[in-house]
């Protein structure tokens, strides 16, 4: 389940690549804290582990973030998903699309990678329940055939996960 | 950042000593100005920004987009009302690739171009 819209399958802008080497140097000398890379010659797609933080209602799991760059970042957000199993959290989807705003309305091409886990890794962190968002079975219903979080108009209503 | 004059051409025309007199003369030898390889660094600039690399491309100021070949007039900087600077090519991407009012990458304030 890797879904991608048509846009982020274009290949990278010159300031697009420029742009992802250097957050992937940046990376190696200075990865955020429970993140790993995994090493592919993808520069379009990373696929990025994360390990619950401790002390949180998702210590010692792992799960596999898919960041997928379109051709004009970071003029706009990258697509992020959770690789299956999502984890159970009240804004993550079953089929791994996450409900936050920075990436989509909100995103700013100031943003990173690295700054984006850190925020994902904040919301699984403050998270006092592990379950599906109320809506799960009728969105991913909807998102069947792949469709892209990124074309969902998401509604943000919570901000306190 | 430097800019360097190649003097090559005076080379061929003066003998050492000649270079050696005009460059006493002509520079003072404690000033930013120095010798190597028959370069002079005339003059040196940099841009009076906070940061030292753009926000959106992450490029140093004192170089350019990565679009662009030469820093300096053809790749400014430009501030915005909220004083955070860009290169001027970076943010008018971002600005054009919004369809409603942008919004500064750093500090999320309606984007204005300082008067």
């Amino acid at each position: 389940m890797t879904s991608s819209s048509a846009t982020s399958r274009k290949a990278l802008s010159k300031i697009a690549s420029n742009r992802l080497q250097k957050e992937l140097v940046e990376w190696q000398v200075n990865p955020p804290v429970g993140f790993k890379h995994k090493v592919t010659d993808n520069l379009q797609r990373w696929v990025i582990e994360v390990n619950g933080a401790p002390g949180t209602l998702y210590a010692n799991e792992t799960y596999q973030l898919q960041v997928d760059f379109p051709e004009h970042y970071p003029m706009e957000a990258p697509q992020v998903i959770f690789l299956p199993p999502a984890p159970l959290h009240p804004h993550i989807y079953s089929n791994g699309h996450i409900c936050l705003d920075i990436l989509y309305d909100s995103w700013s091409p100031a943003m990173t990678v690295s700054s984006v886990c850190i925020s994902i890794l904040s919301m699984l962190s403050s998270s006092t329940v592990k379950q599906r968002p109320e809506d799960n079975d009728r969105y991913v219903k909807n998102c069947r055939n792949g469709r892209s979080p990124k074309e969902t108009r998401w509604w943000f209503h919570d901000d306190k996960v | 950042m430097f800019y360097f004059v190649e003097t090559v051409f005076l080379d061929l025309l003066l003998p050492e000593f000649v270079l050696v007199l005009l460059n006493r003369w002509l520079w003072n030898p404690n000033s930013f100005i120095y010798l190597n390889h028959r370069w002079h660094a005339v003059a040196s600039w940099t841009w009076d920004a906070q940061d030292e690399t753009c926000g959106i491309c992450r490029m140093a100021f004192d170089g350019c987009c990565p679009d662009c070949k030469l820093p300096g007039d053809d790749c400014p900087l430009i501030w915005g009302a909220c004083n955070h600077a860009f290169h001027l090519h970076c943010i008018l991407k971002w600005v054009n690739s919004q369809t409603s009012q942008a919004h500064c990458p750093m500090c999320r304030r309606e984007w204005q171009f300082k008067e």
